[in-house]
């Protein structure tokens, strides 16, 4: 029973209370109707602030490579949750999941990434009132 | 695994598998409100001192949101505040977003941890993006006849027993939110914060908002920090170091959800979470 309460606390704290951080709104830039799926490898990686971005070679089915970008939160706010630079090697295949820029540039907010290795990480910005928050 | 063990694991898993935003928690930014029963530690000089590391509490709702005190969050804006709450909506970028100093009474809405570094004659409080406020403490002091604009405003303190009063006016009206909604302020804002700290553990404010050119009445904003641990502290963080999606940013905050908040109120699932490879 102290375990199915101890684990029902880590829930709720995961799940409740998301702070108010982000220096802007994830709908300023995302359409919350356009989530996606993208599979690449890895080109180059941006740990900066305010976000942290991976860029990705994408096959787009025609042979043709497509190159993303895709948007993360602060390297501050990665590591905190776990998520550090060298979790990503340039030349990876990795997997990220988010939703499209409404500008409709190729630029997604990588809200999940999948890891070589099958680990996933949040590379949500905290606090954007995005998906989940 | 016992099937105990597996009856309460596996649906923890499948929860945070599924979840968009797995591993995020609180990321160490806000925490839960805590009881306390330690006095507010004092200067020399007699005054509560409201130094120290402060978090947001899980439970301030809505965050970001100027009207969180209000019923149903709604601003008694003005004619000229209704438009310049239009223009903000659907002509200007968050100033934030753009590196641009979020001023007061904005950064005391904010989920980010702030610090307090508290003097004899002077406070600081410094913010997340490298920002910070510097505030002379002294009641003989008046404000400037024609301040120069500015984000923080010009910013008297002085001590009312155990409460330290932070009045600021002159104030910028363009590049301005008042909050994380979009919400306006002109250049007759006038703010009067209420700092204290009533024990070891908390810092609260009361703040009173004036502004009749946008505002038909004075609004209030009451909110409570939680001190963070021994050795938490500000980081680094240029904001404009590689700031990429100011060029893709639209206008406004976006819809505003029912409960206060930014963010669309039914967006689409994200791909289900592939499945971890065996070893």
């Amino acid at each position: 029973m102290k375990l199915r309460i101890a684990i029902f606390a880590a829930v709720v704290g995961l799940t409740a209370g998301w702070p108010l951080l982000a220096h802007h709104s994830f709908a300023a830039e995302f359409d919350g109707s356009k989530a996606m799926r993208l599979t690449g490898a890895l080109s180059k990686i941006e740990w900066t602030n305010p976000h942290t971005y991976f860029y990705l070679d994408v096959n787009d089915g025609s042979g043709n490579i497509v190159k993303w970008t895709c948007e993360a939160g602060s390297p501050g706010a990665l590591s905190r949750r776990g998520f550090k630079k060298s979790d990503l090697k340039l030349g990876d295949t990795i997997v990220v999941d988010g939703y499209l820029a409404k500008d409709g540039s190729h630029l997604i907010d990588a809200r999940r990434v999948t890891l070589p290795d099958g680990r996933i990480l949040s590379g949500a910005s905290a606090g954007d009132g995005g998906p989940g928050q | 695994m016992s099937s105990r063990l597996a009856a309460v694991w596996i649906p923890l898993a499948l929860l945070l598998g599924s979840s968009p935003v797995l591993g995020q928690g609180d990321n160490g930014l806000t925490a839960v409100d805590v009881k306390s029963t330690k006095p507010a530690p004092r200067t020399a000089d007699g005054h509560p001192d409201l130094s120290g590391y402060w978090k947001g509490t899980t439970d301030t709702k809505p965050g970001g949101n100027i009207g969180k005190d209000l019923p149903g969050f709604k601003l008694p804006l003005t004619p000229a505040g209704e438009a310049a709450l239009q223009h903000n909506l659907t002509a200007t970028i968050d100033p934030e977003s753009l590196c641009i100093i979020g001023g007061i009474p904005r950064h005391n809405a904010s989920g980010l941890p702030f610090e307090v570094l508290q003097g004899a004659r002077k406070v600081a409080f410094l913010y997340w993006y490298s920002y910070f406020r510097l505030i002379p403490i002294d009641a003989r002091r008046k404000h400037s006849e024609d301040p120069d604009p500015s984000f923080f405003g010009e910013e008297l303190g002085r001590w009312e027993g155990d409460t330290l009063v932070i009045d600021s006016i002159g104030f910028k009206d363009e590049k301005v939110w008042i909050d994380e909604n979009a919400n306006p302020h002109s250049d007759a804002l006038h703010v009067v914060e209420r700092w204290t700290r009533p024990d070891a553990d908390h810092i609260h404010v009361e703040t009173l908002i004036e502004d009749s050119k946008f505002y038909t009445r004075p609004i209030t904003y009451s909110r409570t920090w939680v001190a963070g641990k021994a050795d938490e502290e500000l980081q680094e963080y240029s904001c404009s170091e590689n700031n990429v999606d100011k060029d893709h940013l639209g206008f406004g905050p976006g819809p505003i959800r029912p409960d206060g908040t930014r963010g669309y109120l039914d967006p689409a699932p994200l791909p289900p979470p592939l499945p971890r490879p065996v070893k």
